[in-house]
């Protein structure tokens, strides 16, 4: 299974549903996309996100310096 | 006395008591259902809270558009529905000058957002039936929490502590994203904090008396205490809060539905969005902050309060609107008591709406650079209609009469170009960069010329009779 936004395979299951094993939720440890079984999702292209772009994203708020 | 509500319940009964609040009994899926009725209750006028008892998947229910419409609004304040917005405004800033109002704080015992406890396996989805709110949202939002936060280097000061509403992404089970823009209160004790590389204690409040949400959302100075102005807006009654459990210096609204405990990661930045934000676009992906959840208390079947946000109206809008409005009339009003109401309802304040009697020629302009002068207004206000005193600004027929009947655009509009903007607005440009815009509609007054004066229409002598005898009629027919 690929992450339907960055495209990596750092897939997981985050939970499942607390009742009836409805569905699942699943999470990719690399951009944070997440969904559930019960959806399809679909990314648009603007908001689809490579790997290696993800350290070059606005940091919010700045990370101050580190006092001494 | 007002009426006033302890927590989210009591004002769940009123609401549906007045035929504000539906009940969604079959059981739904968590997408599209919530946030699909979110969005159709805000577009009906008059629109009522909706309660969904049954989610699948999920333990709990969730209500959404509590605050999404004219007459809930009324109800929140204790006022009859029928309330017309600017009586509403007014009772708002009659109120506002009871601040500070200090809290009621209730032991333990007599706190129901105690009633019961998680310390261990944290998992979100057990208490809260969490949704995606718009189709292109990075993941399951949590759009209307109370977030209660203390000074790192003054924490036992009380009036430091800082309750606002920031957007939250559930990222794992225990762990989540929050939204700390530099302008808003929490990046000031965040960056405190960071700079020692500590933890910020954190507690999310979700499910709340409905004027704690409405003072979360207001912009007030940093050291003013919002449960002081809750107290306040409750016509003098005090707002009940306790201590939470893992952190001496924060206090939680006593009947909050469920409240997350936890901290902020220092120093630490992931992905965060998209999500859909206030100004009915999306607002992309960044580097944010991160917060684990160690400790949960709730009341006893907690219900799950969210809101919807989309293209304005929607319960945001609601929920933004006197709140935004009522801080910047009083800013202006110290200096100019010519000022009768002011609307600043628009996007938080992008378009506003000033009614003020004229004491001399360019007197309108002169009230539009002030409000451009406020903290709130310069960077968000960028569009000033002025009207005169006669005319409510929160009736935009009536504003739209004025533009009609008083401007003459080569006098009367007034571009200032290169001005501070708000990022979030899609047409600053650079984000954070805007143009101003003055449109003066009062009537000429000395010594500016007014050479066509006329008289105005006055409303024949029983008008204001016939009114209340029309209503009654309309009531008698319902
Ligand atoms: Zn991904």
């Amino acid at each position: 299974m690929k992450c339907p936004r960055c495209d990596s395979e750092t897939i997981r299951k985050m939970v499942d549903a607390p009742v009836d094993n409805a569905w699942e939720v699943y999470v990719c440890d690399t951009c944070f996309y997440s969904w559930r079984s019960t959806e399809d999702p679909h990314v648009h292209a603007k908001f689809k996100l490579k790997p290696e772009d993800i350290p070059n994203l606005q940091v919010i708020p700045p990370v101050p310096p580190l006092e001494k | 006395m007002a009426k006033v509500y302890k927590d989210l319940r009591e004002f769940l009964e009123t609401l549906e008591a007045e035929g504000q609040l539906v009940r969604i009994k079959d059981e739904v899926l968590p997408e599209p259902d919530i946030a699909s009725a979110g969005r159709a209750a805000s577009n009906l006028k008059n629109g009522p809270a909706v309660l969904f008892e049954k989610v699948k998947g999920y333990k709990y229910s969730v209500v959404t558009n509590v605050h999404g419409s004219w007459p809930n609004h009324a109800l929140m304040m204790g006022m009859p529905k029928d309330t017309p917005v600017k009586e509403q405004f007014m009772e708002l800033n009659r109120r506002w000058d009871k601040y500070p109002v200090p809290p009621k704080v209730l032991s333990r015992e007599e706190a129901p957002c105690k009633e019961n406890v998680v310390d261990k396996d944290i998992n979100l989805f057990e208490i809260l039936p969490l949704y995606r709110i718009n189709d292109q949202d990075g993941g399951f939002f949590i759009s209307k929490a109370s977030v209660v936060t203390a000074d790192p280097d003054d924490p036992g000061n009380f009036d430091k502590m800082n309750v606002g509403t920031y957007r939250i992404q559930v990222k794992d089970k225990d762990r989540i994203g929050i939204q700390a823009l530099a302008m808003h209160d929490i990046a000031v004790q965040l960056e405190k904090a960071e700079r020692k590389n500590e933890k910020v204690p954190i507690a999310i409040c979700i499910g709340n008396n409905p004027l704690v949400t409405f003072m979360a959302s207001t912009p007030i100075g940093y050291s003013q205490n919002e449960y002081e102005f809750v107290g306040a807006l409750q016509d003098g009654v005090p707002c009940e809060i306790v201590k939470a459990d893992l952190c001496d210096h924060i206090y939680v609204p006593a009947g909050s539905e469920v409240v997350l405990e936890g901290y902020i990661e220092p120093r630490v930045r992931e992905v965060e969005g998209p999500f859909g934000e206030f100004p009915g676009s999306y607002s992309g992906a960044r580097n944010q902050c991160v917060v684990r959840i160690t400790h949960i208390t709730h009341r006893t079947n907690p219900i799950y309060e969210s809101l919807y946000l989309g293209i304005p109206w929607t319960e945001i809008d609601y929920l933004m609107a006197l709140n935004t409005s009522v801080p910047l009339y009083k800013q202006i009003k110290e200096g100019f008591p010519e000022l009768v109401a002011l609307n600043a309802m628009y996007m938080h304040g992008h378009v506003a709406i000033i009614s003020t009697k004229c004491r001399y020629g360019g007197y309108g302009k002169g009230i539009a650079f002030r409000l451009l002068s406020t903290p709130h207004g310069m960077p968000y206000t960028k569009i000033v209609i002025v009207v005169d005193e006669f005319v409510d600004p929160f009736n935009l027929e009536q504003v739209m009469w004025a533009l009609a009947s008083r401007v003459k655009p080569d006098k009367d509009v007034a571009i200032i170009p290169n001005c501070p903007g708000m990022p979030l607005d899609p047409s600053s440009y650079p984000a954070g960069m805007h143009t101003k815009m003055i449109i003066d509609a009062t009537t000429p007054v000395p010594p500016e010329p007014n050479p066509r004066a006329v008289e105005l229409l006055e409303p024949p002598a029983k008008t204001a009779e016939y009114e209340e005898i029309i209503r009654n009629l309309l009531k008698q027919m319902q």
